[in-house]
């Protein structure tokens, strides 16, 4: 982290970091992650390390409630992925 | 996937008695010694019949076993002896995974058209061990990691131990679980459920195993069923140098033994492989007189090729190593190779000249493409439960 030079922020000039990634994924009929496609390459998951929800924003027009997933993949990747609960997407994201 | 298991029961036991014969059919119990505080690492068949277990604390087992002899951990011989073994194997198969010490499992995909059958396959890797290091292992076969694990527990040594696909279920039925990969409370539950075989595990349904153990539950009962889906992970091997230094007199002074530790650095960084390459791991190894080894890893905050940073790395390691006996053979190996790169210094925390330098290179920058192509991090709400409102880019605009 630098120091802030003193220039105002513009918000338009604002580019976010760790923007969430569309990931295909395939899961189970209980909604648990199997595999993954990373790379064009489906990918098992070997075990799913961890797991937890977000809910925020409920107050806003457009909330935010996902289910998060640390998963260990078959080659030994551990990627964390979710999937959006309003609009049923997954997604891949760093935590 | 096919898996083959490779067991050593009771393996430092087995090789501190290769090397000292009085010790055959004798209780040995190996455990730290420090204050008799310890645990114990590892116990002989013979000691495990009057009841001591691994991990027992060792005032207990001496007080069960006062006849047992007792010895102070090895480990680096241990390591030395299980990386022979797994050298082994890796001549009969590219993939070889460690478990434990003593433990380990090799992928046989694509081996069959090598063998006349399994069971040759099987009696291959039990030869490979006992040429490697003269120690009897038992072999199991199977398709999955637990299954041919148990098979090679079940076995004798030198035996080896096939499960046809399929009949994993079958197999395990009779198996005590006290086999299972679970916690001790889950071991103590089931038994209080009157569970004690993997087949009265396997015979419940899955939502009643889930709902008392959790995701333990189903792990297990899924073992039980013959379904192991963890993939086998082979052991990659890094590319190391190292150099030894043998003493004609056992030295017991550490300045030597820092100056022998220099004589060494000089050797090393003096090598080919270390042309243009930097080293991010350095380990000491020390045979001390009484036959029994000391050795010490150390990681480097920063990768280095610099002698007198590891020099200084040493001496700290050499002042505080517990010596108990004097030295004959200094060693020391290097690891972690990198390619040698310059320093990354902070692009905006130079002195007043380097940043007005920088300023008047990004204010061309800007002239030339219309926006800065410079951005730099700043904190947007960092404590949000989100992700990407965390942290954002900003153009930098001096």
């Amino acid at each position: 982290m630098v120091a802030h030079t003193g220039a105002a922020a513009r918000a338009h000039r604002l580019r976010p970091l760790n923007q969430p990634r569309p990931i295909r994924v395939e899961t189970d009929e209980s909604g648990e992650p199997q595999a993954v496609v990373l790379v064009r390459e489906w990918l098992a998951v070997a075990a799913v390390q961890d797991r937890w929800r977000i809910d925020d924003e409920w107050w806003r027009q457009w909330p935010v409630s996902r289910m998060y997933f640390s998963l260990l993949l078959e080659d030994g990747r551990v990627v964390t992925v979710y999937q959006d609960l309003i609009g049923l997407r997954w997604a891949r994201q760093a935590y | 996937m096919r898996v083959a298991c490779v067991w050593l029961p009771h393996f430092p036991v087995a090789v501190e008695r290769r090397n000292r014969v009085a010790l055959n059919r004798r209780p040995v119990i190996i455990g730290e010694t420090t204050e008799q505080r310890g645990a114990v690492l590892d116990c002989s068949t013979e000691a495990e019949g009057q009841g001591l277990r691994v991990g027992m604390p060792l005032r207990q087992a001496l007080g069960l076993c006062p006849s047992a002899s007792f010895l102070p951990p090895d480990l680096p011989r241990y390591g030395d002896a299980f990386d022979q073994i797994l050298r082994a194997l890796e001549t009969v198969s590219p993939l070889v995974e460690p478990a434990t010490l003593g433990c380990a499992f090799v992928g046989l995909e694509g081996l069959n058209g090598h063998y006349r059958d399994e069971m040759a396959l099987g009696g291959a890797l039990a030869q490979a061990v006992g040429h490697a290091c003269s120690l009897m292992s038992s072999v199991g076969l199977a398709e999955g990691k637990f299954t041919a694990r148990v098979a090679a527990t079940v076995s004798a040594a030198g035996e080896v131990c096939l499960v046809p696909k399929g009949q994993e279920k079958k197999f395990l039925a009779p198996i005590d679980v006290c086999l299972l990969p679970c916690s001790r409370d889950t071991l103590r539950h089931l038994g209080l459920f009157g569970l004690r075989t993997v087949g009265d595990l396997a015979s419940l349904p899955l939502g009643a195993a889930q709902a008392q153990f959790g995701s333990e539950g189903r792990r297990i009962w899924e073992l039980a069923q013959g379904i192991d889906g963890e993939p086998l992970r082979p052991l990659r091997r890094e590319e190391s140098i190292r150099e030894h230094l043998a003493f004609y007199a056992p030295l017991i002074s550490r300045e030597a033994l820092v100056t022998a530790g220099r004589q060494l650095l000089t050797r090393l960084l003096g090598q080919p492989a270390m042309n243009g390459r930097v080293a991010r791991r350095m380990t000491l190894r020390a045979l001390l007189s009484d036959g029994r080894c000391w050795e010490r890893a150390v990681v480097f905050r920063e990768a280095t090729a610099d002698q007198e940073q590891m020099l200084c790395v040493l001496r700290t390691a050499i002042e505080t190593a517990p010596l108990t006996a004097p030295i004959e053979e200094l060693s020391i190996e290097l690891s972690g190779f990198a390619g040698e790169t310059g320093k990354q210094e902070g692009f905006f925390s130079g002195n007043g000249r380097q940043r007005r330098q920088v300023a008047e290179s990004i204010r061309q920058l800007k002239a030339r493409y219309g926006r800065s192509p410079v951005a730099q991090m700043v904190e947007v709400e960092p404590w949000s439960r989100i992700p990407e409102r965390r942290h954002a880019l900003i153009d930098y605009d001096p």
